[in-house]
């Protein structure tokens, strides 16, 4: 199963394997990842989810929706050139070894 | 709107079973749960006689129809009745009742006008008002928590927030007309609208462009529309409906949880300890009891559904609370508990393109009058036995006795 490590406001890292289909979102709060809040549960209404991706990984995420990108500028630690909602994040293959940061403040 | 993907069924599926009862009796709505479980138990889509059309209750078919617009869609109103045939009587909800690409243009204005960062500004205000009145329960120690937190707190910040002007023994008397013409066109109905009838002018006219209050979110929505990011015409129907939507299931909300946190004297007592907790409380009282019960969607074309085969045209009620307790989902469903992992899962929110655009307002009003409450009482039980106003699609407390122990 392809993995996904999520680094922590405190700098901590927490690798999950996360099946092909599924959202980081559903993947970190099911693990119980608190700085993954995921309010409206994937619906691009609450911002809560917001990461930065690691840059080499980003030619492999899908394209963001003209939603997605409004979002983001709705996001309480505000919007970086590498801003993502996780909940927008479907796993792939392609996708196995990717590196998130956890955006710092979620709420 | 999950970037998920979802199954789409073809094909030929099995007739939905006929269920031949009325769930808008005021003895079902009274006690919805065993309407409930037969609805669930019975088939994935069930064919509701009384009213020729079908119905759903478990959570998977809950989510597909509320979610699956092109098959499922909302332009035909997300009320009982069909808004394409003649004799429509309710007036069409500009952003509810359309479907995606309509929708969505609509529905990115909007929220840019409330979006998470123009409410978290509201907080401080909301706090104060929490303040006020926890500090006057406080006092009375015998309330209704129903009048006294509930009312008393949303009816003041949310028609503040939105800037309008709603007297509160208007405000429930137009949330019981509004929840009740989602459904038939029943004798409860129609004793809610006889009720309404001398404030109808008063109500027409509270969400107009002049009766907008300086700085409210509703005047922005006039400025939205005139400036061309919403339809002509649509500012008044779209005020009216956060009108509609936000007050009654807010206010439903909040007395659900104060009801199961009265009953459960140790899961209060860890609020009290963390009053951050109080989140979780929240989004579990409407996962337990959900505020919005029933909507309603339209078959596009002829599909299938959890095998069953549903035809073109006929309208789909989405039981919403009942798939909030479907033991495919949950477990113990018909318990109350505060440390499930509900956020995001329940559908007390519905669930998809329509998914409630006011859920950050409604979960901050709730956390904040929650935790005002629960970090300055020790102690809430129950002094008299809850009742329940009766609403063909709203579930909500009419009159909640508590008794309130301050620290
Ligand atoms: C606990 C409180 C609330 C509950 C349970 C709730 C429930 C819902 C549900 C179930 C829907 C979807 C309806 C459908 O798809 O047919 C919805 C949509 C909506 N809600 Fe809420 N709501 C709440 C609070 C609010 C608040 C505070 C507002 C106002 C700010 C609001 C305004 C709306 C609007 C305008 C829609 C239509 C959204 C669209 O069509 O895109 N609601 N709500």
């Amino acid at each position: 199963m392809p993995k996904v490590t999520f680094i922590n406001p405190d700098e901590s890292r927490v690798e999950l394997d996360v099946p092909v289909g599924q959202s980081l979102m559903r993947a970190a709060t099911a693990a119980g990842i608190d700085g993954i809040v995921g309010d409206c549960g994937g619906g691009l209404t609450c911002a809560t989810c917001h990461v930065l991706v690691q840059e080499e990984f980003l030619p492999d995420t899908p394209p963001v929706t003209p939603n997605e990108d409004q979002m983001l500028d709705f996001t309480a630690m505000g919007r970086h050139p590498t801003s993502r909602l996780s909940c927008q994040l479907v796993m792939t293959e392609a996708l196995d070894g990717l590196v998130v940061r956890i955006a710092d403040p979620q709420l | 709107m999950s970037a998920e993907p979802r199954p789409v069924e073809d094909g030929k599926g099995g007739l939905p079973p006929v269920l031949d009862v009325d769930p808008f009796t005021e003895e079902v709505l009274a006690d919805p749960y065993p309407f409930h479980e037969h609805l669930r138990e019975l088939a994935p889509v069930v064919e509701l006689a009384r009213y020729g059309i079908y119905a759903v209750g478990r959570h998977d078919e809950v989510q597909t129809v509320m979610s699956d617009h092109e098959r499922f869609m909302a332009a035909a109103g997300t009320g009982l009745y069909d808004l394409r045939k003649p004799g429509a009587w309710r007036s069409r909800s500009p952003l509810l009742e359309c479907d995606p690409p309509d929708h969505t243009r609509m529905r990115m204005a909007l929220t840019r006008i409330i979006s998470p960062v123009v409410v978290r500004k509201w907080r401080a205000d909301f706090e104060t008002e929490a303040q006020r009145v926890v500090d006057r329960i406080i006092d009375m120690r015998e309330i209704d928590a129903v009048r006294d937190v509930a009312e008393a707190f949303v009816l003041t910040v949310f028609p503040a927030s939105l800037g309008v002007d709603i007297p509160h023994e208007n405000a429930v008397a137009i949330g019981d007309m509004n929840f009740n013409a989602i459904g038939p066109n029943n004798d409860i109905f129609q004793r809610s609208l006889r009720k309404v009838e001398p404030i109808l002018e008063w109500y027409q006219q509270s969400f107009q462009r002049e009766s907008m209050i300086e700085g409210g979110f509703g005047q922005r929505i006039y400025e939205a529309e005139d400036a061309g990011e919403l339809p002509v015409d649509s500012a008044p129907g779209l005020v009216r409906s956060f009108i509609r939507g936000g007050m009654d299931t807010t206010i439903a909300g909040i007395g659900f949880a104060l009801n199961q946190l009265a009953r459960n004297p140790a899961q209060w007592a860890k609020l009290h300890d963390d009053p951050a907790l109080v989140k979780s409380a929240f989004e579990e009282a409407i996962r337990h009891e959900s505020p919005s019960q029933t909507q309603f969607r339209t078959v596009v074309r002829n599909t299938v559904l959890g095998g069953m085969q549903l035809v073109a045209d006929r309208k789909v009620a989405i039981f919403m609370g009942a798939a909030n307790r479907d033991k495919r989902k949950w477990e113990r469903p018909e318990e109350f508990d505060i440390s499930r992992r509900t956020t995001g899962v329940h559908l007390a929110f519905g669930w998809g393109a329509h998914q409630c655009i006011g859920q950050m307002i409604a979960r901050m009003e709730a956390e904040v009058i929650l935790s005002a409450l629960a970090r300055r009482v020790r102690r809430i039980e129950l002094s008299g036995t809850p009742t329940y106003r009766l609403i063909n699609t709203l579930r909500t407390l009419e009159c909640l006795p508590l008794r309130v122990e301050p620290v």
